[in-house]
């Protein structure tokens, strides 16, 4: 922690003024999607007959973000009507600007693909299920973007907590985004195989999870922001993100595979666990962040010369 | 300071519009887009009477923030903000000089406080909208009929300085002047500064004349000063490159609330995005061999 002198306590940064439920919601919505999207594709490449209803409810659980995401991205704008302003112009350096194109194209090639999906179910036609395929490639590259980018989003800022650690935060964000995917697949999911392996990539994104949290609360505490955390969103984070949405949950789908097939309910616990875990790390980082943000003596301490980049 | 020649030719007050490079009167600068313009604000000339507070408000037609008292020292405007382009810091510090003075009598530090129109500004490049743009003179401006109030570049300023308003949800801050530098004025506040304590001027001369002063003052017995924001000096880190409006300190820069060495917030964008891409490909390959397996 920062001893050196403040100016009367008062703030140095400001923190972001994002509603952390509206926007953190969108973050979350995003992985979801973006997750569903490249599972759906997996299991459609590796087993299309098998998972298909998978394969199916990934395409429709991916149109979420496109449907829900521009709802509450335009509703945290201070200045609504001018939401199209996002699209002129296309910045590498503004992560928001990145996401913007890759919400854009997402929701172009989702959208296709559930479409063609639709189209199928009701009408039974063959060509629109080829259709569905050729979308479902770019979808869930695209969707990779989606479930990650808002990790960047954060760290490119100067708010303390959000640019500590810049790495392990994207793989949380990632992995956190594939976990809630396949807990929500699973959660609807009934040939008990599919469900297995659902609930495996449940797991060893979980497991991913968690390694990068520690990789992260490592490097908080190396660049001597982890302060940040012990307010009332850090408890979210600790207890509520890592501990009950993923730990729990890892727990969970471990001994309900072990138990094979008589453990439904343990799979669905966990994976309700899973989805909220996933919605609370967004809101717990964010919230974290904006502390780190109003607090001088961390945001002091994390403008050090001994946190600068090495060159 | 010496009178400029041209101002000779004004003696008389002149209602038909403003004097032509009126800058190189008051300023001894002439503004010619192109060049790179800003602020050496030296505290150590700085006597707290924010005057540049006033101008700045009456130029830009800024709202009042707070009209209560802080109780922190002189300072009762708080903090940069949507409404609030400079903010004079109040510091009273004991053991300043040798004396057994109070330090509110002998211990000031003040600090006139503004955008520092970075180099590489991370708040223009975080902008999404493009509405935070580069001008003609090197300043840093938010365009505000394209401004929609997300709200980005809030965060990631590394000096807590732009701000939305409540009142237009756009994002505001310090535009030097952008307007007066168009009609060849010195900016409100350095213009107003009745100890030069802040100086508009072009970069590179700025930072000359900047350099001497700290060699004058070191001659003077005061060694504690140093640049903040000149290339190579605390402000100027983290490839931030150099800060437009710099400043001379006499104490950690800290003690002015402001950080030692910022970074450039976007130079993490590329190591985030591969590392995030990177875990969820391998977590798609072990998707897999899940579903692979029987
Ligand atoms: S000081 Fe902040 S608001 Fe000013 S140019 Fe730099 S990043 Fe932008």
């Amino acid at each position: 922690m920062y001893q050196g002198p403040t100016y009367y306590g008062r703030a140095q940064l400001k923190p972001s003024p994002f509603n952390n439920w509206v926007v953190g919601g969108y973050v979350f919505l995003a992985g979801l999607s973006g997750g569903a999207a490249l599972i759906s594709a997996i299991a459609d490449a590796v087993r299309p007959i098998g998972a298909a209803g998978a394969v199916r409810r990934g395409r429709y659980l991916a149109m979420l973000a496109p449907l829900v995401g521009p709802l509450l991205l335009i509703e945290d704008l201070r200045t609504p009507s001018r939401f199209y302003n996002m699209l002129r112009v296309a910045k590498g350096t503004s992560p928001m600007s990145i996401g913007t194109w890759i919400l854009m194209a997402f929701s172009a090639f989702a959208g296709l693909g559930a479409a063609a999906q639709f189209a199928s179910d009701r009408l039974g036609w063959l060509w629109p299920r080829r259709a569905a395929r050729a979308t479902q490639v770019p979808a869930a590259v695209a969707g990779a973007g989606l479930a990650t980018y808002t990790a960047g989003l954060f760290a490119a800022t100067s708010t303390p907590l959000w640019a500590a650690a810049p790495q392990s935060l994207a793989v949380r964000f990632g992995a956190s985004s594939v976990a809630a995917a396949g807990a929500a697949l699973s959660l609807a999911e009934r040939s008990a195989r599919t469900r297995r392996a659902l609930d495996a990539i449940t797991v060893a994104a979980l497991a991913t999870e968690l390694a990068a949290t520690e990789a992260s609360h490592r490097s908080y505490r190396r660049a001597g922001v982890d302060g940040a955390l012990d307010g009332a969103w850090g408890q979210v984070e600790k207890i509520g993100a890592t501990g009950l949405g993923a730990a729990l949950p890892l727990g969970l789908l471990v001994a309900s595979l072990a138990l094979g097939r008589r453990a439904g309910r343990l799979s669905q616990a966990a994976s309700l666990a899973t989805l909220a875990g996933s919605a609370l790390l967004r809101m717990s980082i964010m919230g974290a962040g904006d502390d780190s943000a109003r607090r001088p003596e961390i945001s002091l301490r994390f403008s050090q010369p001994d946190n600068l980049p090495r060159v | 300071m010496d009178m400029h020649p041209r101002a000779l030719e004004q003696s008389n007050s002149q209602f038909g519009g403003p004097i032509p490079n009126e800058s190189e009167l008051t300023a001894g600068v002439r503004i010619e887009p192109g060049k790179s313009y800003g602020f050496f604000t030296d505290t150590t000339l700085c006597i707290g009477c924010k005057a540049c507070e006033v101008a700045c408000k009456e130029w830009n037609n800024l709202p009042a923030d707070n009209l209560g008292l802080t109780g922190q020292s002189y300072d009762n405007t708080g903090a940069l903000s949507a409404n609030t382009w400079r903010h004079v810091n109040f510091i009273e510090k004991a053991g300043v000089r040798e004396n057994d003075l109070a330090p509110f009598q002998s211990g000031w530090l003040m600090m006139s406080d503004v955008c520092k129109h970075c180099h590489n500004a991370p708040c223009l490049e975080a902008c999404p909208t493009g509405a935070l743009f580069k001008t003609e003179f090197d300043t840093v401006v938010v365009q505000q009929d394209i401004c929609n109030g997300c709200g980005y570049c809030v965060p990631a300023c590394p000096f807590g300085v732009v701000d939305l308003s409540d009142l237009d949800g756009k994002a505001h801050k310090c535009t030097l002047c952008y307007d007066r530098l168009k009609g060849g004025l010195e900016p409100a506040c350095a213009k107003s500064c009745p100890t030069d304590s802040i100086q508009f001027g072009e970069i590179g001369e700025l930072q000359q004349r900047a350099r001497e002063r700290v060699g004058e003052l070191h001659r003077l017995g005061a060694e504690e000063a140093y640049l903040y924001g000149t290339p190579g000096a605390p402000g100027a880190t983290g490839d931030l490159g150099h800060l437009n409006a710099f400043f001379l300190l006499t104490d950690r820069p800290e003690t002015y609330n402001l950080p030692a060495a910022p970074t450039r917030a976007s130079n993490r964008v590329v190591p985030s995005l591969f590392s995030g891409l990177a875990a969820v490909a391998g977590l798609a390959l072990a998707a897999a061999a899940m579903f692979a397996r029987r």
